[in-house]
């Protein structure tokens, strides 16, 4: 059964049982319900047609939930962009995928750096969208008196992949604008609910760790899981969560745009094991291949890149997607993940290809030449850092060049950290030696 | 004290412009843990979540004062 079709179940079945919380809003089902036919009718006479996309920014609001189900509803395809996409960066969007057309079962095309490194359109089939649902139905055993948070943005699979599930099973999403307002997320749990869950990257975790910590103790009996994922978490942050957290489920879950939900491991176990993300999911495949890398198959993974064959290619072999993940298989059947594959930078789940920052840095006059590193903030995890060499050697003024890389970038690619640098160490061949800046 | 505070978290924080009256709707949570560790290590005074609210947030005048009433607790 669809997203779609099992909210129009729910709202015959339970029409006043609550689909989504937001701030002061909240919808029931059968409200949804109404709200999605209309904005369908909507979208209908605006032109859309099926199989054919529809591209918009992803508000933290139950608008977005209405509009994405609608444009589902109608067989037309989601494309929801991050709410500070950039305009040109929409635009673009918009006109590779108005450019091409696509097969019947498509059902949302997210945007995402993940396995490549480069800004790509993910197809994901209905199948997929049902069979990733599936997999965390059965594996996180989501009942309908759950009330699940989600802070992350919902153009990002972690939470609009979240999202699926719970109104599936006829539980409440209550949508956040992220957690820098960390006492919205606390005050989440003085609503009328017995079950709470939510997923956090490893750094929301640490934040609220780091800050309220006793506010966190506090929930131990309401929350009934946490998930995190998209990035390592240690296993000292595991220990001290589950701590916090004696009696609910902590999961570490392998996912991606590419592969949709594939592994999850409760790592409140006593072992706290750093890397492992568990066993497959009811769905889902996973071998290692020759090289370490993980290959994942199974009703989850994409359909392909949009107009891009080459890279579909490489990635999509025989309906198995080599991932740039790289790990092994214990004695007992659990995964662990040792590291990835290429240059892309892991901040807070966002995987971001360096060189999209070294280029919007190098347009900038001033710069000479720069490379984009990680570094590592004591509550965030990894940050971005750019090293600089300035224009005849200038004195580096790193608010008038974060202010330009703010006009160029989404906010989340912009360096936390700059420091000015004689000289960017580069190979034999001229290339930039990130292996290097990398220890 | 304001021009301290506000060089500090300037330097640490160079893409956010502390001169607006709504720094609170420019910030992200990283920022957010930034300027309650860099203040809390400054002045040597503890800060949580409850402290992160719209209001304390607004401004860097605002952050000044939630520093004051934390040092004359």
């Amino acid at each position: 059964m669809t997203l779609e079709e099992s909210i129009h179940a729910h709202s015959v079945a339970t029409p006043d049982k609550v689909a989504v919380e937001c701030g002061d809003s909240r919808i029931t089902y059968s409200g949804l319900w109404d709200s999605i036919v209309r904005r369908a009718a909507g979208l209908q006479s605006e032109g859309l047609e099926p199989h054919r996309p529809y591209v918009y920014r992803a508000t933290q609001d139950i608008d977005f939930v209405v509009t994405y189900c609608a444009v589902h509803h109608l067989k037309a395809i989601a494309v929801p962009l991050e709410s500070k996409a950039l305009e040109e960066n929409f635009r673009a969007v918009k006109e590779e995928v108005d450019s091409c057309t696509f097969d019947d079962g498509i059902r949302d095309i997210l945007y995402t750096t993940g396995t490549t490194g480069k800004s790509k359109g993910v197809m994901l089939s209905e199948t997929a969208l049902v069979s990733c649902a599936d997999n965390f139905i059965c594996d996180f055993h989501l009942t309908p008196e759950l009330l699940f948070i989600i802070s992350g943005p919902l153009s990002h699979i972690a939470s609009l992949f979240k999202m699926h599930p719970i109104l599936t099973v006829g539980g409440t999403v209550c949508i956040l604008d992220g957690l820098k307002d960390m006492n919205a997320f606390f005050d989440v749990f003085r609503l009328p609910y017995t079950k709470f869950a939510t997923f956090l990257v490893p750094a929301s975790i640490r934040l609220l760790m780091q800050f309220s910590y006793d506010r966190l103790c506090a929930l131990a009996d309401k929350i009934d899981f946490i998930e995190t994922g998209a990035a390592p978490i240690s296993s000292h942050d595991m220990e001290q969560l589950a701590k916090a957290l004696p009696h609910s489920r902590l999961y570490n879950t392998l996912g991606g745009t590419e592969i949709g939900a594939v592994c999850t491991y409760d790592f409140n176990d006593g072992k706290y094991m750093e890397g492992c993300i568990g066993r497959p999911m009811k769905n889902s495949t996973v071998e290692i291949g020759p090289d370490g890398n993980l290959i994942i198959s199974g009703p989850t993974v994409m359909s392909g890149y949009v107009a891009d064959a080459e890279n579909t290619a490489r990635v999509l072999q025989d309906g198995k997607i080599h991932s740039a993940d790289i790990g092994f298989m214990d004695e007992d059947g659990m995964i662990h993940l040792k590291g990835r594959q290429g240059d892309v930078i892991n901040v807070g789940g966002y995987k971001i290809d360096p060189v999209e920052i070294e280029n919007a840095a190098s347009s900038i006059p001033s710069v000479k030449d720069c490379i984009c590193i990680a570094a590592t903030h004591p509550v965030i995890g990894t940050v971005l850092k750019l090293l600089v060499v300035m224009e005849d050697d200038a004195e580096l003024d790193k608010h008038a060049l974060a202010r330009e890389l703010k006009s160029k970038l989404e906010p989340h690619k912009v360096p936390v950290y700059y420091e000015k640098t004689d000289s960017i160490r580069r190979t034999y061949n001229g290339k930039l030696d990130r292996k290097y800046y990398k220890q | 004290m304001r021009e301290h505070i506000l060089s500090l978290l300037s330097d640490a924080l160079p893409t956010v412009d502390f001169g607006s009256d709504f720094l609170f709707s420019e910030l992200d949570s990283l920022n957010i843990a930034n300027i309650l560790m860099i203040l809390s290590d400054e002045y040597g005074i503890t800060l949580d979540a409850t402290d992160v609210t719209p209001r304390n947030f607004k401004s860097i005048d605002s952050l000044v004062s939630l520093v004051e009433s934390k040092l004359n607790k």
